[in-house]
């Protein structure tokens, strides 16, 4: 009963925090957000699961209960963890205390509800990763959605209507094209199944029970589900060409939101391909490894290109999260344990110092009002603490050894290079040149931003109009000293960071569960 | 007894590391509070290192090696193993001591050269050299190549602390930048090479029957035998033959090795890199960055002697460097901008040493070189603290009879990097001419190195009795000049210490002596002879003979040695003929254009922005402007219909908007709540 009380706590917090009086809501919020962070780091501590949860793991904290019968299959309240969602469910407990700290200087207006719109994005993100059986599951996928539109198009920047909306569509046309792909499946697996349970779903397709449907046969219907799902899990991640509602989401969307986009429902994305496109399909992954590599290289590649054109910290970031992104494309098409467990510790990795960086422009931005990397220079003299997070994190999101940044990306590699699909190397090999172009923006900015003489120009001194794209900012130019950071901003870095660098020094911790968990993938999914 | 008090000098190893790591913490969190902005913490941490080194070295000395993981990141059940692990054998524990001795030296000069100059940021100072010690010292007793790069890598981001550490000015903070891409762009490849020996042989250890150049050398040696089968067909060599792939292997190690070692053509960051303090310079050249990628190479020399091109090629690029910064240095103006490429030259002949198969040569230059470059940055440092923080030689002059200990330590470094006999540059220097002239002879490539490197002993002479006349001689040219700051202890001993080093350190390896007396005066060498078969000199000239071919014609070392000592001092007297006066005329400006072509280095600036902003920038713009455009435009362009929409249901719910959201989000707990009832799961 441990996860219901999990996610029911988030979903009671709430309900309080809505009733909440807005003066109280942020430190009520940061208070509740403990209880669910220390319930999940309990729950990580006394992780006994074995295996995959989909190939007939051990799990741990399973509940399984009917529910009600639905034509010809049952539906259940299934949830259990295996070493691939545990990781997942303590980052996002961690990421959602971190987002509601850094939420106390920015958020001003109807704090009670954004405070319990962030907890009801909680209790979505732990069941998306703490759910087995289909129909539950997609409930939660799409009950993630809601509070997330309303968190951008409420606090959200200017242009957050525009944005709220195309995530929405975006993602929900996204969800529509994953679930026709899904149940394509469970259709053609006719009476091989009784239920919508995730694992028996796998287990008999991975048995090859899969029949004709509508006088397709099996091997086309699997390609087609995959193709499908695929694409649906692509915009989630997101996977270049379906990528570009993230960088408008993540401007509009105010800071602590940006936090919880960027470190964990992109990781929706990539934990669904891995539970159904790769666990399910492995057959199909592996026969066009070599078409979703290049996928995956083009998302490493490209969307660091297009991080070096950006001239808003907040679009640098949110682009280099393609880019980081495409090693996790790129990891779990490998099927090495080395690659599907680091593309999930680079989840959790990314996660984190994604997090941290978003986190630490959401700092600079309460004080200086830009994020445009031309309007401001020598941060570091005014805002030493923030300025030496914000240097770790960009650090550790190059990949420097001894933070998670690199280990993620060092398996991947490792576990990339000698995979069995056709120009595995090379793949990986061009993938890798992403580490270059990486420091080089993030290089750029520190320079710009952070170091050089102090001063601080906002185009914009009434708060009015901020542009995306820079250099047509009108108003007055007004040169202005700014405030240090207050200790309930630092505390979030502070937290991130540290997990940063002991994942990176001990990544056993979690590396151990994970391996445990894509073990039997890996030697399943060799034969297909 | 012995067995057990050896046993513990090596389980105290990895506190060489350990206490440099605790004073950047010490200075990181509590500098503020310390005294002398924790110099303190990093003086005893470094010294504390110099001492344990000492006793490693005294152990190893005693013919004892250690070769053990300390630390496993991830250990993988039939995969790879990600340790950290100490190799202790000769040649890492005379880097130990030298590596710490210059950090120690380094932290003892910085008191004079930060701490009396009131610096701000004493304690991100001290806490960046306490990092990067660690870094260097973890490096260097590495026992697998995937720890080195870890390492090598918080190298780069110690060096980008330090070079930008005056980040209020424009210039340190760029320079930072530069050097930490530059060196990271070859660090790309040293990381695909990392990547691709772990997937080649399994292993990135260094020693041992299982490490990857003992495997590299088994497969070579089975395919020589039988067609196909014999031990590189359990080696997976990625389509290749076995002795092109570690060719290939050892190029993309390399592409590290030429970033971090500013070989040509990723030179261009450590100019720049001037911008850092003179003692963090001292640090870099000498003892820590630098040298990092020439230790490497001579780390997993077993690995590069199997593959004659890669050698060749080391050989060639060392040589070429070597004459390339050097006539650089010859017309710059700035005692630290002559010291930058002298010590690109100085490196370049290390690698030059090393392709051509003169392990020992390459090691005895990494030292001798360690100590009289160590000496002349901190020597220079000196002189800047005397002229307020002024650089420009042309200012200079006179400072002899003013700051006569640190001309007299200057002047010892200045011979040693000449190569004037008998101070230490001169031992090695020749050394790696005299083996790359008789392996040369059997091999163009590594002759055209050896005349490279010959040729450049010349401007070498040059450009350092330039800077010495220029900067203690003649007349005092400005007021600053005639009345220097003064100096202290702290300054003073450091350059006394290696001022000793750089005159007598050459003598433990006079190799043309040896060779003419036959006596076994070869220290260095001996030295080398020892430790972890597989890692020692004998194996490596075995494996260049049998795997890589090279023969060295028989010659006598005595007439080389002559020749590049007679060549040091002919340009040492064109110098002195030309900036011995009491008021020396700007006499390269008589160069005219090739002034303008070395002042600008070439215009390898230049080239290398132009590439980085046309594939960097501009494509990056182009992208952008496709995304924008066409990707994001064919998304809003099928969207529109759905953003009508949507702009409609908003237009509705207008002013209810978050009353919508608390509905929706009771609404979906009850509803859980209900079904959860229903189906029974409460009761």
């Amino acid at each position: 009963m441990i996860l219901e009380l999990l996610i029911g706590l988030c979903l009671l917090g709430s309900v309080v925090l809505f009733v909440t009086p807005n003066r109280y809501a942020g430190r009520l919020a940061a208070g509740w957000s403990l209880l669910p962070l220390a319930l999940s780091l309990l729950m990580y501590a006394g992780f006994s699961g074995q295996g995959n949860a989909l190939l007939g793991g051990q799990l741990a904290y399973e509940t399984t209960v009917q529910w009600v019968s639905l034509g010809p299959y049952t539906l259940n309240w299934h949830v259990g963890l295996d070493g691939i969602s545990m990781p997942l469910i303590a980052l996002s407990t961690v990421l959602t205390t971190a987002a509601i700290l850094s939420a106390w200087t920015p958020i001003e207006e109807r704090e009670n509800q954004f405070y319990g719109l962030v907890l009801f994005l909680e209790a979505g993100l732990i069941g998306v990763f703490a759910v087995l059986d289909f129909f539950v599951w997609f409930v939660f996928w799409e009950a993630v959605l809601v509070p997330m539109y309303f968190l951008v198009a409420i606090w959200g920047g200017p242009r957050r209507k525009y944005a709220a909306i195309k995530f929405f569509v975006y993602t929900n046309v996204a969800s529509l094209v994953m679930f026709i792909g899904f149940f394509t499946l469970v259709f053609g697996l006719g009476d091989s199944i009784a239920s919508l349970d995730m694992p028996a779903i796998a287990q008999a397709l991975r048995a090859g029970e899969l029949g004709s449907l509508a006088g397709v046969g099996p091997g086309t219907l699997k390609t087609l589900a995959f193709a499908a799902m695929f694409a649906g899990f692509a915009v989630k991640v997101p996977i270049v060409p379906v990528h570009t509602w993230l960088p408008d989401a993540h401007v509009e969307a105010p800071t602590p939101v940006s936090v919880l986009l960027a470190g964990v429902l992109l990781k929706m994305g990539t934990y669904a391909l891995l539970r159904f496109n790769f666990t399910m399909l492995p057959d199909v992954a592996q026969q066009y490894a070599a078409i979703i590599a290049l996928f995956a290289v083009v998302s490493v590649i490209y969307g660091a290109l297009l991080a070096l054109a950006q001239q808003d910290l907040k679009r640098i970031v949110a682009y280099s999260s393609v880019s980081s992104m495409g090693y996790v494309i790129l990891g779990l098409v490998a099927y090495t344990v080395y690659g599907v467990g680091g593309a999930t510790f680079q989840m959790l990795s990314h996660g984190l110092i994604s997090g941290l960086l978003f986190a630490c422009v959401g700092v600079i931005y309460n004080t200086t009002h830009t994020r445009m990397v031309d309007d401001m220079s020598g941060m570091a003299d005014r805002m030493p603490v923030t300025t030496s997070m914000f240097v770790a994190g960009s650090f550790a999101y190059m990949g420097l050894p001894l933070t998670s940044g690199f280990l993620g990306e060092y398996f991947v590699f490792l576990g990339t290079f000698h995979a069995d699909f056709p120009g595995a190397a090379w793949f990986t090999a061009i993938a890798m040149f992403g580490i270059v172009i990486v420091a080089g923006y993030l290089l750029y900015a520190m320079q710009r931003t952070l170091f050089g003489p102090f001063s601080v120009k906002t185009a914009h001194a009434d708060g009015g109009a901020m542009r995306t794209d820079g250099g047509e900012g009108s108003g007055s130019e007004a040169e202005h000293d700014i405030d240090r950071a207050a200790a309930h901003d630092i505390v979030p870095l502070a937290m991130l960071l540290a997990l940063v660098i002991v994942l990176g020094v001990a990544p056993e911790i979690s590396f151990g569960m994970i391996r445990d968990a894509v073990g039997p993938l890996v030697t399943a999914g060799g034969a297909g | 007894m012995a067995a057990t008090s050896t046993a513990f000098a090596f389980e105290v190893a990895p506190a060489i590391a350990i206490l440099p790591l605790a004073s950047f913490v010490i200075a990181l969190f509590a500098g503020k509070y310390l005294p002398k902005g924790g110099a303190l913490a990093g003086i005893a941490a470094t010294g504390g290192s110099l001492l344990l080194s000492l006793w490693i070295a005294l152990t190893v000395a005693g013919g004892a090696t250690y070769n053990e993981e300390i630390y496993s990141l991830v250990t993988t059940p039939n995969s790879f193993d990600l340790h950290f692990g100490l190799l202790l054998d000769p040649l890492s524990a005379l880097m130990l001591v030298i590596v710490s001795l210059v950090s120690f030296l380094v932290h003892l000069f910085s008191l004079g050269y930060m701490n009396d100059e009131g610096e701000r940021g004493l304690p991100r100072y001290y806490a960046g050299l306490g990092l990067f010690s660690f870094s260097m010292l973890a490096f260097v007793f590495a026992d697998n190549l995937f720890m080195s790069f870890v390492f090598f890598e918080l190298v780069g981001l110690c060096s980008w602390l330090l070079i930008g550490h005056w980040y209020r000015e424009e210039a340190p903070p760029s320079a930072a930048k530069k050097a930490f891409l530059v060196t990271r762009f070859g660090d790309y490849f040293f990381l695909v090479g990392v990547v691709a020996i772990f997937a080649t042989f399994g292993t990135t250890l260094f020693a041992g029957p299982e490490s990857f150049p003992t495997l590299a050398e088994e497969a070579l040696a089975g395919a020589g035998g039988g067609e196909a089968g014999g031990g590189a067909g359990e080696l997976s060599t990625f389509g290749f033959g076995p002795g092109t792939w570690f060719t290939v292997l050892g190029f993309l190690v390399l592409g590290g090795v030429i970033g971090k070692s500013a070989q040509f053509p990723l030179h261009t960051w450590l100019p720049d890199a001037m911008e850092g303090p003179t003692p963090v310079s001292a640090l870099i050249h000498a003892a820590t960055m630098v040298a990092a990628g020439v230790y490497l190479v001579a780390r997993m020399y077993g690995f590069y002697a199997l593959s004659p091109t890669a050698l060749a090629v080391i050989a060639f690029v060392g040589g070429f460097t070597a004459l390339f910064a050097a006539s650089m240095a010859v017309v710059k103006r700035d005692i630290k901008q002559v010291l930058a490429y002298s010590t690109i030259s100085q490196y370049g002949y290390m690698m030059l040493g090393l392709g051509a198969g003169g392990y020992v040569a390459a090691v005895f230059h990494l030292m001798t070189h360690a100590f009289f470059k160590a000496l002349l940055f901190l020597g220079a440092g000196a002189v800047i603290i005397a002229m307020h923080h002024r650089q420009d030689m042309w200012e200079m002059g006179g400072l002899k009879e003013k700051l006569p200990v640190t001309y007299y330590a200057f002047l010892a470094g200045s011979l040693a990097l000449a190569g004037i006999f008998p101070f230490a540059g001169f031992w090695s220097k020749d050394e790696i001419l005299y083996e790359a002239l008789i392996h040369g002879l059997n091999d163009p490539l590594l002759l055209g190195g050896y005349l490279m490197g010959l040729t450049a002993i010349v401007f070498t002479g040059f450009y350092t009795f330039r800077m010495v006349l220029l900067t203690f001689h003649g007349e005092p040219r400005t007021h600053t000049a005639r009345n220097p700051h003064s100096l202290g202890w702290s300054v003073k001993v450091p350059l006394v210490v290696l001022g000793v080093l750089a005159t007598v350190i050459g003598l433990i390896n006079m190799t043309p002596v040896a060779e003419a007396t036959g006596l076994h005066i070869e220290y260095l060498h001996t030295w080398l002879e020892h430790g972890i078969p597989g890692l020692t000199v004998e194996h490596y000239d075995e494996v260049l003979e049998t795997v890589a071919g090279y023969s060295a014609a028989s010659l006598s070392p005595l007439l080389p040695a002559v020749l590049s000592l007679a060549l040091a001092l002919a340009g040492a007297g064109l110098a002195w003929a030309l900036y011995s006066g009491p008021d020396p005329d700007h006499h390269t400006e008589r160069l005219g254009d090739i002034r303008t072509l070395l002042m600008n280095n070439y215009y390898q600036d230049e080239y290398q922005v132009w590439i980085a902003e046309t594939f960097g920038t501009g494509v990056a713009r182009l992208s952008d402007r496709f995304d924008q455009s066409i990707v994001d435009g064919a998304v809003n362009g099928i969207s529109e219909v759905s953003l009508l929409s949507g702009d409609r249901i908003r237009r509705i719910q207008t002013g209810i908007v978050s009353n919508y959201a608390t509905l929706l989000t009771l609404g979906l707990v009850v509803l859980l709540l209900s079904v959860g009832l229903a189906g029974g799961w409460f009761l």
